[in-house]
């Protein structure tokens, strides 16, 4: 199996949710943007297993999913608490910490 | 299906999966701590309300306690390793964690910052009986709801509860013996720590803010960090740092994947440790979160993610030092110099507090360039030395933060603070030894681990980031004495700041981290041992 | 394609299943219509063009879509378990009631401080 192909798309989908973090302006967008990271990392997990012949690659992608999903959780509940005070979720408004 | 329908679609026959052999004695810290924190959440659902944030300090400081005395005896029992390096206890658990003397030593200082942090979620003299945590955290800041929640003293005791989650995240990711491991301590230690920095009682909405920051980031750059252990894994094969070590010394496979993978690990790290170019996070969140949690997490998440910085590169990278040492030497310079130079325009006490912690990094990042091992003053054992004297100064500074308050919560600016050596001077001198212990001071713990970070990195080669850090030092000074003579020599805006009256809890901690920074500058000796006998990292 | 046999034959237990409950349903059960039961479904709530309040949902759904999220992939690590079960032995299965204790904490927090109540 040629193992490139795979770890160009992951490392192409990665670089798109890291560029997505950087330019979009929702918190929301911004964290869907870093579960595309993490999902470009499972996708190299599993075709390097897959190339390795071993199973850790797969077992991690599980971690992870559990990881993201634990993350979603927690994210979200936080991006929802600052909504409903500002009815806002853009990243540029929550600027009172500026120096 | 019965099971033998199962093995007539997988074909042959399994032979049963061997049971892994864990020696539950060796882990029991961790356990313990994880324990508590479980045992946490139950309190939370079962006890009622009144009773609730006693039964969870009481949780809590059980818990610490009894894990420190654990981790004494798991440490008094650790075998005499020879190699290469002298080293104590190994790997346990199937080689998922390493139980060595730098782990050992790292979950008695996690443990010792557990306490301390814990005392402080505890105080609820300052603001009226109430605790440092909001009413309800669901409610939007200044509602009608908030309100009420406040009236029938409804508390978030649920800090405790986490506040163990992260601290066996720590230590897990202090002790961890393979990156997928260390993937799952970074994010349980992180998630907590996220939540617990949107808590806050008064400027929630400060609060709120600093939260969504460190989850963005944070998340953000945990994503770095597994995007690098999945390249690592494409190269070696395996997620345990030995098999790696062996790969990374044989040279199989690309290099290519090697060093991207090395580069994306090094970012998600020192995003964790505050190292410029990732620090921006750092004086937002330190400034936002509630007081006594950013001294948990100044102490705590250093501490952690440097040892964890340590063991993956010094054990699995070892072989590959020559690829990673320049970026290292780098960061460290921009670290120091930056940290120095921006703390000096600080008009708020914690980001002031934020901006000394880059600057320490930085030093930190110094005693690990040095790659010193054998005997003497090693990198692992200065960086130990520091992380201890650091993280009491760091605990005891935000302590006396907690105190320094007005009519709307903790008064954080800078002028503020004149005159406060008239108005407490027991404060403003307890504030003052933290900060000479920051700028490295002789007689403060401070000076003993600037020195001991220098000396590993001098006897490595690493002559040039000592003479920066000398340079950063002394223009992190100038800063430190000025606070100083405004402690002591300003006259006061207006009427002054005002001391609140805090409880025993509060003022324990001010003493015993007090205490910690003047012996460990005194009488250094007991520690440096200890940390000089814990060894190298064994895997 | 004799190991296949028992997929088969599930298969077809399964698809007979199925289409046996559908075609008895209206055969045996009680035929008491009334406004909700012809209504379009949507999750059990009254449907309506746009959601209460210029098309915010409420917060409610939120929080349950919180928890299905992260007890449903909590239950990600029962797949690799079950699939080899027999092979891991006692370790195994006391593993995982340890795993699924501490599932099932959480849960009892989430059901006694109300999390579970729609209302």
């Amino acid at each position: 199996m040629t193992v490139e192909p795979f770890i160009g798309l992951s490392a192409l989908l990665f670089a798109i949710g890291a560029i997505g973090v950087l330019v979009r302006r929702n918190a929301i967008v911004v964290f869907m943007c870093v579960e595309l990271m993490l999902n470009a990392c499972n996708l190299s997990f599993v075709t390097f297993a897959r190339a390795h012949g071993n199973l850790d690659g797969q077992v991690a992608a599980f971690f992870v999913m559990v990881v993201a999903a634990a993350e979603v959780v927690v994210g979200l509940a936080i991006i929802v608490s600052i909504f409903r005070t500002r009815r806002s979720a853009s990243v540029d408004d929550a600027s009172l910490l500026k120096l | 299906m019965s099971a033998v329908s199962v093995q007539a679609i997988v074909g042959a026959a399994p032979s049963p999966i061997e049971a892994p052999d864990v020696d539950y004695a060796t882990i029991s810290p961790l356990l313990i701590i994880l324990g508590a924190a479980v045992l946490g959440v139950l309190v939370e659902a079962f006890v009622p309300r009144a009773y609730r944030f006693v039964t969870q300090i009481a949780v809590a400081v059980v818990g610490v306690v009894a894990a420190f005395v654990a981790t004494v005896v798991v440490g008094a029992g650790l075998d005499t390793v020879d190699g290469e390096v002298t080293g104590r206890g190994g790997p346990t658990a199937m080689g998922s964690l390493s139980v060595d003397g730098p782990a050992v030593v790292t979950w008695a200082m996690l443990l010792f910052f557990g306490l301390l942090g814990v005392l402080l979620f505890a105080e609820r003299r300052l603001d009226g009986g109430l605790s440092a945590f909001t009413s309800q955290a669901s409610t939007p800041p200044g509602s009608a709801d908030e309100r009420h929640a406040t009236r029938l003293r409804i508390e978030h005791s649920e800090v405790f509860p986490l506040a163990m989650f992260a601290l066996g995240g720590m230590m897990f990711f202090a002790s961890a013996n393979d990156l997928l491991g260390m993937f799952v301590a970074l994010e349980v230690l992180s998630l907590p720590l996220y939540l617990m920095c949107g808590l806050a009682r008064r400027r929630r909405l400060l609060s709120q803010e600093a939260a969504m920051k460190y989850f963005l980031l944070g998340a953000f750059s945990s994503a770095f960090f597994l995007y690098g252990i999945a390249m690592v894994y494409g190269y070696a094969g395996s997620f345990g740092l030995a098999e790696i070590s062996t790969a990374v010394s044989s040279q199989i496979g690309g290099q290519n994947l090697l060093l991207a993978g090395m580069a994306l690990i090094l970012v998600g790290l020192l995003f964790k440790v505050a190292a410029v170019p990732f620090h921006a996070w750092t004086p937002d969140v330190y400034q936002g979160a509630p007081t006594p949690v950013t001294a948990f997490m100044a102490a705590g998440t250093k501490a952690a993610a440097f040892v964890a910085m340590l063991r993956i590169f010094f054990v699995a990278f070892g072989g590959a030092r020559w690829d990673w040492a320049p970026a290292v030497w780098a960061i460290a310079i921009i670290t120091m110099l930056f940290g120095a130079i921006a703390s000096i325009a600080q008009t708020d006490v914690k980001r002031m507090l934020a901006y000394s912690s880059i600057a320490h990094a930085g030093f930190l990042l110094v005693g690990m360039a040095g790659l010193t091992s054998g005997d003497g003053v090693t990198s692992v054992s200065a960086v130990l030395f520091y992380l201890v004297a650091y993280g009491a100064a760091a605990i005891g500074a935000f302590a006396v933060v907690t105190l320094v308050r007005d009519a709307g919560g903790e008064t954080t600016h800078l002028g503020r603070w004149a005159g406060l050596g008239k108005e407490s001077p027991v404060l403003a001198v307890a504030f003052t030894i933290f900060l000479l212990s920051f700028a490295g001071i002789p007689l403060t713990g401070g000076f003993i681990s600037k020195w001991s970070v220098f000396a590993a990195a001098w006897d490595g080669g690493a002559w040039p980031l000592v003479v920066v850090g000398v340079v950063a030092s002394a223009l992190a000074l100038f800063f430190y004495i000025r606070v100083v003579v405004l402690l002591f020599f300003a006259p006061p805006q207006g009427d002054g700041p005002t001391v609140a009256v805090p409880s025993p809890l509060t003022w324990s901690v001010v003493a015993i981290t007090v205490a910690v920074t003047i012996v460990l500058g005194v009488l250094p000796g007991p520690l440096l041992d200890l940390v000089q006998q814990a060894g190298a990292f064994v895997r | 394609m004799t190991e296949y046999t028992p997929v088969l034959v599930l298969a077809a237990i399964s698809g007979a299943f199925a289409v046996f409950s559908v075609l008895i349903a209206p055969l045996t059960g009680p035929k008491r219509y009334n406004r909700a039961k012809v209504d379009s479904y949507e999750c059990g709530i009254e449907p309506t063009p746009q959601a209460a309040g210029g098309g915010r949902v409420p917060v409610k759904y939120f929080i349950t879509a919180m928890l299905f999220i992260v007890f449903d992939v909590e239950i990600i690590f029962l797949y690799p378990f079950a699939v080899e079960f027999d092979l891991l032995g006692w370790f195994g299965i006391v593993e995982m009631l340890l795993f699924i204790a501490t599932v099932f904490v959480a849960y009892v927090y989430v059901w006694r401080r109300g999390g579970l109540e729609w209302d």
